[in-house]
């Protein structure tokens, strides 16, 4: 996949989505800070970022919902409010609701009576998978099958740019992987996807180029297995007896930080295979041996240090 | 944007509480402020008996709570809840959401108006010309349409736990100010001046008028209607400016 560098037909069409130095505080928080950003025709791209990393603003912006303080956001070379208008987007937000006491269906007819190019009706229904819940009242739904009926209301029509906010948030395994055959059937049409998310297994499953966001700075931009190699740190940890050598534990290979306190060793590693195997190479017996993924939020901690490190 | 205001009228029809309350409690105010009252007096500075008088002031006054009340904190309610940032998403422009909230209130005010009018024709022998009854109708129903306006916009002003009681200010404040519980010729000089001013008091002139023989006046009609277009076009640019966090 080289969809960080698209071939030259692409470059000359207007960018899907374009940022260019977009800054958005709300009071003292810098939501957004000097983002910038394109994403290409046919792309599936993955927004990832913990909690408050500013992904939610950043689609707000890009929607035309709020308005940015400095910088420009268009989308198709247009305005959002005018890709809107001209069909061009769909959008499923965290933060969108639906319209109460009416049912599934006529929620689904309105949304399609509202796109400039409809699909029918009952098409965006079996699609979303919402056809059997046509009848049912909006207000009486599960969350997941409310996420579902949002699914619908961003696909009602055919959209060049689809944009999920944290889409499978609410759903079970069945239904998030249901959800994302579908979405790869949208992208498979040469539609954009873009979604925010905070799994890093569900962007690298997806996405075929994932941007990370932390606190409203782009930190990352690369295919996921990129990211996953930055990200990829894993935490081990183990217990020794007898005496220890500390000289041979920090010359272990692949480490990037190292802790000893008492019997304990703490270690970071890239590549946590084979600083075990050296290890065991050392002649040591480690008890209690534990090795875990680092969350998303120490990987992204890893990242930025890797990161300033290089500035430096 | 036609099926959204459809859906609109639709779902206040299924909303049974709400229609039956709306439509009863103007009548049973009519009857409460009406029962005392005999029927040939004529009210101070007007030309009109006490129960013909009430009639248009309480069909005004319940076509104007079930709109304001109604209005105002489900647009409120729906503005935390999220819809309207997905309309927002839509092609749907400002005017449309409007519209489509104006047109559903008007399907609760008409019945509102229609009961009120029956109650005091059937229990306080209130009669007048069929083109009067007719034209009462259409005069106070059209004009309910101008706080249905009003409560839209109170719905994006305000939010959360605000909107009930800034509602019930404003609602109060015009009612009474102008003149639906008592005849505003009760009001010292210097309030009527400003009274005379008021939405609620055009509106309660239109029916007065009728009800006299007279066409409404045209001070009135142009008072409702700038009332109409301020309220109407002030909520259409605060639904397209409203950047409320869900």
């Amino acid at each position: 996949m080289t969809q960080t560098a698209p071939p030259t037909e692409q470059r000359t069409a207007p960018s899907v989505v374009s940022f260019e130095n977009v800054n958005k505080s709300y009071g003292d928080v810098r939501a957004v800070a000097d983002l910038s950003l394109r994403l290409h025709p046919g792309e599936t791209v993955a927004l990832l970022g913990p909690n408050g990393a500013g992904k939610s603003s950043t689609l707000d912006l890009l929607l035309g919902l709020r308005n940015a303080d400095s910088g420009t956001v268009s989308l198709f070379g247009m305005t959002p409010a005018q890709a809107i208008n001209a069909g061009k987007v769909g959008a499923m937000l965290q933060s969108g609701g639906l319209m109460e006491d009416v049912t599934v269906r006529e929620l689904v007819k309105l949304g399609c009576d509202l796109h400039p190019k409809p699909h029918p009706v009952a098409e965006v229904m079996d699609r979303a998978g919402i056809a059997q819940i046509a009848d049912r009242k909006v207000n009486k739904l599960s969350g997941g099958q409310e996420q579902r009926v949002r699914f619908a209301l961003a696909t009602v029509g055919a959209n060049d740019l689809i944009v999920l906010d944290e889409p499978t948030t609410g759903m079970d395994v069945t239904a998030r992987q249901a959800f994302w055959a579908t979405m790869r059937e949208q992208a498979a049409q040469g539609r954009t996807v873009l979604f925010a998310t905070h799994y890093l297994e569900e962007a690298d499953a997806i996405a075929d180029r994932v941007l990370v966001l932390h606190k409203g700075r782009l930190l990352a931009d690369g295919t996921a297995a990129e990211i996953k190699a930055k990200a990829g740190a894993r935490r081990v940890s183990f217990d020794l007896e007898g005496a220890i050598d500390e000289a041979a534990l920090r010359a272990l290979p692949f480490l990037s930080t190292i802790d000893i306190s008492g019997r304990t060793v703490r270690i970071q590693s890239h590549d946590a295979d084979a600083t075990m195997h050296a290890v065991y190479g050392l002649g040591l017996y480690p008890r209690n041996l534990e090795v875990a993924g680092l969350g998303l939020e120490q990987a992204f901690v890893a990242i930025t240090s890797a990161e300033e490190a290089n500035a430096a | 944007m036609n099926t959204l205001i459809k859906l609109e009228i639709t779902r206040t029809l299924r909303n049974k509480k709400f229609m039956f309350f709306s439509v009863v409690y103007p009548s049973a105010l009519y009857l409460l402020f009406a029962a005392s009252q005999n029927s040939t007096d004529k009210v101070k500075g007007t030309d009109l008996t006490f129960p013909a008088l009430y009639m248009v002031s309480m069909a005004s006054f319940g076509a104007i709570t079930a709109v304001l009340m109604g209005n105002s904190e489900k647009i409120a309610k729906e503005r935390e809840k999220g819809w309207v940032r997905q309309l927002r998403l839509t092609t749907l422009p400002g005017r449309g959401y409007v519209l489509a909230k104006i047109a559903s209130a008007g399907v609760v005010t008409l019945p509102c108006i229609v009961v009120v009018f029956l109650v005091a024709a059937v229990t306080k022998g209130v009669r007048f010309e069929a083109w009067q009854w007719g034209a009462l109708t259409v005069a106070i129903w059209a004009g309910s349409l101008c706080f249905a306006a009003l409560g839209v916009a109170i719905g994006y002003i305000a939010s959360g736990d605000a909107v009930r009681p800034i509602t019930m200010i404003i609602y109060f404040g015009l009612s009474i100010l102008g003149g639906l519980w008592m005849p505003s010729t009760v009001f010292p000089q210097w309030l009527q001046n400003i009274a005379e001013w008021l939405p609620t008091h055009a509106y309660a002139a239109l029916g007065q008028a009728i009800e006299l023989g007279d066409a409404p006046h045209g001070k009135d009609l142009a008072i409702l209607v700038f009332y109409f277009l301020l309220f109407a076009g002030g909520a259409a640019w605060l639904y397209r400016k409203d950047t409320l966090k869900a």
